[in-house]
């Protein structure tokens, strides 16, 4: 479904990331994980259209959507969520949900049924994440004014929300506490039943080894390598790169 | 009734409300102009073309006039669409010294009634007697620019409310994070540029007809940064913002004469400590969001 053939992205020397190739299959939960600075996010914003490519090629659903604008890679159907929160604060929770809204359905409405619509369009699906994300209660909040946890978890439905085919999530557990962990887990098998193709960029071990099907490890912007999450935990070379220790 | 003052200073206030909410939606998507004043001059100029020279009625030289001026902020927002903040605002603010010197040298006369009418250069443009032909009370001018100005305060109001609006706030707070939601941030600063154009000419066509007489140098960059300064002091939270500002300034600090002389004083000095305890000014978002909170919860409380 998403296909990375030989990315590179290099800022001034750092080849943050490095003639990367990988393939994430339908439906599948495929783990990215790697040490600080090894190039995880920097290969979900070159997915995203965030900043271009140095060489190399994206590949969604067969078709090339390498260096698109970010507003074409939603619209093709790939939606993310950010390592540092990125809310819009300024909104409430349900307008950060409305104006995320981007199915194919949402997009045929036209100009005007679209854009101009009042906040009536599109309600049941914005319920339904705020369920999905236990905001329901905080609907009219501003997003500012969220807890932490509150927020990652609107980030997620605003992914959602934009009714994506493949879902790219950044460190989502980054700073949560056991229990929030493992609510997320349920939350992202949850989204595994409903059909969702996920990569799932992770540093926190438990969260990659119990969700996922498949691991791609990078350090230094290269894969050392893939497998599944038995096999990855067994992999001397992971060891090594991960733990910093190879009898870890 | 109004004594004439009073009409005079709320017809003054009226007329720069335009370009207080054209300067408005542009901060609102994120940006800085200091160049609406250009938008008002070419509107001024065009609608007076329209009604003293081609003898059209004068709302259909409003409308002119203001297609005119958002047809310039249309080309204005095409080349600057690339270049963002500090950039962007040198660049409004050349385009604006462009076009008021421009003025200064556009010259279209003809033959009205036995006499040449038209902008003459740096001499202006006389004689946009519309309203007096008319025989239109300024008392009735006022209504016609109150009328206007609740249209125009309406429909910003109502695009708040829709999915445009808060996609117009989104480019302004995050533009990456917007474009990540599916928006097209380049045209909807365009059309957003393009639509303050629209805005500030309305003003500048009501503006050349109250006055009959317009010349380039009223347009000066004087004009625009008290335009910006309004919604900076009034509040970027909703369009009222603006307004508010305009009526603080021209209302309380010019027109009561209570500050007489030191009004400038006053006003860059409020400007700048406004800047600095709330950088969205008084009707910032959360101050709106309270305001909108507390409405809701008499509502209920009925
Ligand atoms: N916008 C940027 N400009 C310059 N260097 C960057 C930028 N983004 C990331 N980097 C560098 O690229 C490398 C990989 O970073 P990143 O992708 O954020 O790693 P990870 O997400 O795996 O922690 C780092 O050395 C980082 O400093
Ligand atoms: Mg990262």
């Amino acid at each position: 479904m998403l296909e990375l053939r030989n990315l590179s992205k290099h800022f001034g020397g750092v080849r943050a990331v490095d003639d990367l190739s990988l393939t994430v299959n339908q439906g599948e939960i495929f783990g990215l994980i790697g040490p600080n600075g090894s190039g995880k996010s920097t290969t979900v914003n070159l997915v995203c259209g965030v900043f271009p490519t140095t060489s190399g090629a994206v590949l969604f659903e067969g078709r090339d959507i390498t260096d698109a604008p970010s507003h074409r890679v939603v619209a093709a159907g790939i939606a993310r969520t950010f390592q540092n929160i990125r809310l819009f604060g300024d909104l409430t929770v349900w307008q950060n949900l409305w104006v995320a809204q981007n199915s194919a359905e949402e997009r045929s409405k036209g100009w005007f049924g679209r854009w101009l619509g009042g906040d009536r369009t599109g309600r049941g699906d914005a319920e339904e994440l705020l369920k999905f994300a236990g905001l329901e209660l905080r609907s009219g909040e501003l997003a500012r004014n969220l807890a932490f946890g509150e927020q990652r978890r609107l980030e997620m439905a605003r992914a959602l929300a934009a009714r994506p085919k493949l879902l790219l999530l950044d460190e989502p557990a980054a700073g949560m506490n056991a229990e929030e962990v493992s609510q997320l887990a349920t939350r992202i098998r949850a989204l595994r039943k409903y059909g969702m193709t996920i990569l799932l960029v992770e540093h926190v071990m438990e969260l990659v080894m119990g969700v996922t099907d498949r691991i791609a490890v990078l350090n230094f912007g290269q894969k050392i390598a893939e497998g599944t999450p038995a096999e990855i935990r067994d992999d001397p070379a992971v060891r090594t790169a991960y733990l910093g220790t190879a009898d870890a | 009734m109004l004594d004439d003052h009073l009409i005079g200073v709320l017809s003054n206030m009226g007329m720069i409300s335009f370009i207080a909410l054209s300067a408005y939606l542009v901060l609102v998507v994120g940006e800085i102009s200091f160049g609406q004043q250009a938008f008002f001059a070419i509107s001024a100029y065009a609608s007076g073309i329209a009604s003293a020279m081609w003898g059209w009625p004068f709302l259909g030289a409003v409308l002119w006039g203001a297609a005119i001026a958002g047809l310039a902020g249309l080309l204005l927002a095409i080349p600057t669409l690339r270049i963002r903040g500090l950039y962007f605002a040198i660049a409004t603010l050349a385009f604006a010294e462009m076009v008021r010197l421009a003025l200064e040298i556009f010259t279209y006369r003809v033959e009205v009634d036995g006499e040449l009418v038209g902008p003459d250069g740096s001499e202006g443009f006389r004689d946009i007697r519309y309203i007096y032909e008319a025989d239109i009370s300024a008392g009735a001018f006022l209504l016609v620019i109150l009328a206007l100005l609740a249209v125009t305060l309406g429909a910003i109001l109502w695009i708040e409310r829709t999915r445009l609006g808060a996609v117009m706030r989104m480019v302004g707070e995050d533009p990456v994070l917007a474009r990540l939601q599916g928006v097209n941030v380049n045209l909807t600063k365009i059309a957003t540029v393009a639509a303050a154009g629209l805005i500030a000419g309305i003003g500048g066509a009501l503006y050349a007809h109250l006055n009959t007489y317009v010349e380039p140098k009223i347009f000066n960059v004087m004009l625009g940064v008290h335009g910006l300064a309004y919604g900076l002091i009034g509040g970027l939270g909703t369009a009222f913002g603006p307004l508010l500002g305009v009526a603080l300034d021209i209302g309380v600090l010019e027109s009561t004469r209570a500050f007489s002389g030191y009004r400038m004083i006053v006003f860059g000095g409020l400007v700048a400590v406004l800047l600095i305890v709330r950088p969205r000014g008084l009707l910032d978002e959360a101050a709106v969001y309270r305001i909108r909170r507390f409405l809701l919860r008499k509502d209920a409380g009925d």
